[in-house]
């Protein structure tokens, strides 16, 4: 069968943010629904968004209660919620009660209450809430069953797309029948870490259309439910090819020993103790991209935007203009209870927002302090998504990372996340000559043919200022405590950065 | 706690339209009535019988502290209204064919949907029930304001 052959699956918008990336485009027109979840988990929330975003005067939505909430103070709370249009109400959207016919009749006479309904109606959704509770005795799971396969029969027939909410135990989700009749399952789980609320969704199934599976965090908010995909909403977007353009750094030394720069769509790692400079270079990075007319964005965990804009302005580098200019977003992020998902969610519309090429992330060490303890196991992992994500469309990121310095080890970061970088850059402090000096080296450059030298700097009012040629005098400097070799002075041996191989 | 101006405003409204749609020689308080049951049907399509009769019961209780005279008046179970007949009325308002009591019941019905719902949703659902009475344009027919 050809493509064109093949039936037309319309999608319909979710109306909540982020939800129709995970179903994978919106949700199939006519499909039988089911969302289920523990009470407050957002489910009827979740079909009002879809409600709102989808009724019309010429094809309304029907919203059917049940027993449970009583639906004038289910308008009363849900009218608080920035999606809710009174005026949707009751041309778009009618709200009928069932609760008296559940009450006195059978399921019988709710399906054909609904029936009735629908037939005179024509509308394009119906919602069922919730439709577990027209079920009192255990033994009438059966009726229930029936009553459900019925429903669905007939309210496809009917044009309609539906939804039935329930209230189920996560336990309840194997074997259940009544899951097999839906179309697509949606699953809302809400569980409390230490003293955080971490709330999750899974499409359990979606028939006609691939979502993105997993679980993805939501929240809600005054706007409503919104959903953070695991693929930040870029899957559809293509990967750029590998950049052949290098990034300077406004460091000459430095982008010598980068062979040139950083490229382009790069992940780079600088790593180093406290007060070796990671956050100084960080910002020379991002102020000479926008020096360049490349938009920055600096992601800030440990100091607010305002010292950090002072702070550069300490190694004579304005932040301020570029503000003002749009060209420059500062982000300071501290969520305490927010997913990695939704930081990072903060971090891409941002990046969206100005059209940033470089991002900072200072540091990875705050970023995920920032996070509600519940959502740490899941830092390397989104890390990983968003970096991915990020420099797929383009971006150049540069995070900074605090590491214990040992002298005894050379680590490049307590996270291990350097698989997550193309290019690692160390800071470290070292012994020499009674002094605590700070050296430099490229540990990784994915693509690269980076420099192997061991850089002496300083940090001036003007930024990181490398020094001299490498050191050759010394060795053992990678542990920070060097023994003198009887060497003589650097100048001596050729350098083996970059420069020096090409011209020899 | 009294009804608020508007609301009575607006509850007269609908007593009057109904009062001047109906048959003249009815009684005056099968127009409470008529208003009081077509509230009742939009309302227990949204809110159920029960949820309609326990809104209608405590506004029942509320206008009883100003007609006190409505305390012959009961809601049944099913939401329905008894004992309207029983009601004296006073002779200077007969003529207008909107009783006091009717006013305040029905303007602490609307009043208590207000509370709930809110003013949006509370006037979408009365002008749903009367599209021509519930605006206060002024250039409508049939006795409505003007």
């Amino acid at each position: 069968m050809s493509t064109q052959d093949k039936v037309k699956i319309n999608k319909l918008p979710t109306g909540v943010s982020g939800l129709d990336e995970i179903v994978g485009g919106g949700l199939p027109e006519f499909s039988f629904n089911i969302i289920a979840g523990a009470p407050g988990s957002g489910k009827t929330t979740l079909a009002h968004q879809f409600v709102f975003a989808n009724a019309t005067p010429e094809r309304p939505a029907l919203y059917f209660t049940v027993l449970g909430e009583s639906a004038i103070k289910m308008l009363r709370y849900q009218q608080q919620y920035t999606f809710f249009d009174p005026a949707k109400l009751p041309d778009s959207i009618r709200f009928i009660n069932l609760s008296q016919v559940v009450l006195e009749k059978d399921l019988g006479a709710v399906l054909e209450e609904i029936t009735k309904e629908v037939e005179k109606a024509n509308p394009a959704v119906v919602v069922v809430d919730s439709f577990r509770t027209m079920v009192r005795k255990p033994e009438s799971e059966m009726d229930l069953q029936s009553f459900i396969q019925r429903l669905a029969l007939f309210l496809a027939s009917w044009q309609a797309t539906t939804f039935l909410i329930g209230e189920y135990a996560e336990e309840e989700l194997r074997d259940n029948p009544i899951f097999t009749v839906a179309d697509g399952l949606f699953w809302l789980r809400q569980t409390a870490e230490r003293n955080s609320i971490v709330r999750k969704l899974q499409i359990i199934k979606l028939r006609g259309q691939a979502s993105v599976p997993g679980l993805h965090t939501f929240r809600i908010t005054e706007a409503g439910i919104q959903a953070f995909s695991r693929t930040f909403g870029l899957t559809a977007r293509v990967r750029n090819p590998i950049g052949q353009r290098r990034l300077s750094f406004g460091i000459p030394e430095l982008d010598k020993m980068l062979d040139g720069g950083v490229r382009e769509g790069d992940s780079v790692l600088v790593a180093g103790s406290s007060g070796t400079g990671k956050s100084v270079l960080a910002t020379q990075f991002i102020a000479e991209g926008i020096r360049k007319g490349e938009p920055g964005i600096v992601a800030v965990f440990e100091e607010r935007p305002q010292a950090y804009a002072e702070r550069a302005t300490s190694l004579g580098l304005d932040l301020e203009t570029p503000q003002k200019d749009g060209k420059l977003s500062i982000l300071y992020l501290r969520p305490l209870d927010l997913s990695v998902d939704e930081t990072m969610q903060s971090i891409l519309d941002a990046v969206q927002k100005i059209g940033a090429k470089r991002l900072v992330i200072d540091s990875l060490a705050g970023f995920e302090m920032a996070l509600s303890p519940g959502f740490r196991a899941d830092f390397r992992e989104s890390l990983y998504r968003m970096i991915f994500a990020l420099t797929g469309i383009g971006v150049t990121i540069l995070s900074t990372v605090e590491v214990d310095e040992s002298f005894t080890e050379f680590p490049f970061s307590t996270y291990s996340i350097s698989f997550l970088c193309d290019d690692i850059i160390r800071l470290r402090y070292v012994s020499i000559d009674g002094q605590l000096r700070k050296i430099m080296v490229v540990i990784k450059m994915r693509g690269g043919n980076h420099a192997k030298d061991i850089r002496e700097y300083e940090i001036t009012s003007e930024g990181v200022a490398i020094l001299g040629k490498r050191l050759i005098n010394y060795q053992g400097l990678i542990t920070g405590i060097p023994v003198h070799s009887d060497r003589s002075a650097q100048e001596e041996e050729p350098s083996h950065d970059l420069e020096t191989k090409k011209q020899t | 706690m009294t009804t608020l101006p508007e609301t009575r405003d607006l509850a007269q409204r609908l007593l009057t339209y109904e009062a001047n749609a109906g048959n003249t020689s009815e009684p005056v308080e099968s127009t409470t009535l008529r208003v009081y049951e077509k509230l009742r049907q939009s309302l227990g399509e949204l809110a159920g019988a029960a949820g309609f009769q326990s809104l209608a019961s405590r506004a029942l209780t509320l206008a009883r502290s100003e007609v006190p005279s409505l305390s012959a008046v009961q809601v049944a179970a099913d939401g329905n209204l008894q004992g309207m007949s029983t009601i004296g009325l006073p002779t200077d308002i007969e003529k207008d064919r909107v009783d006091e009591g009717g006013v305040i019941l029905i303007s602490r019905l609307l009043g208590l949907l207000l509370i709930f719902l809110g003013e949006a949703l509370t006037m979408n659902l009365v002008r749903d029930v009367w599209p021509d009475a519930a605006s206060d344009d002024g250039n409508s027919q049939d006795g409505r304001k003007t």
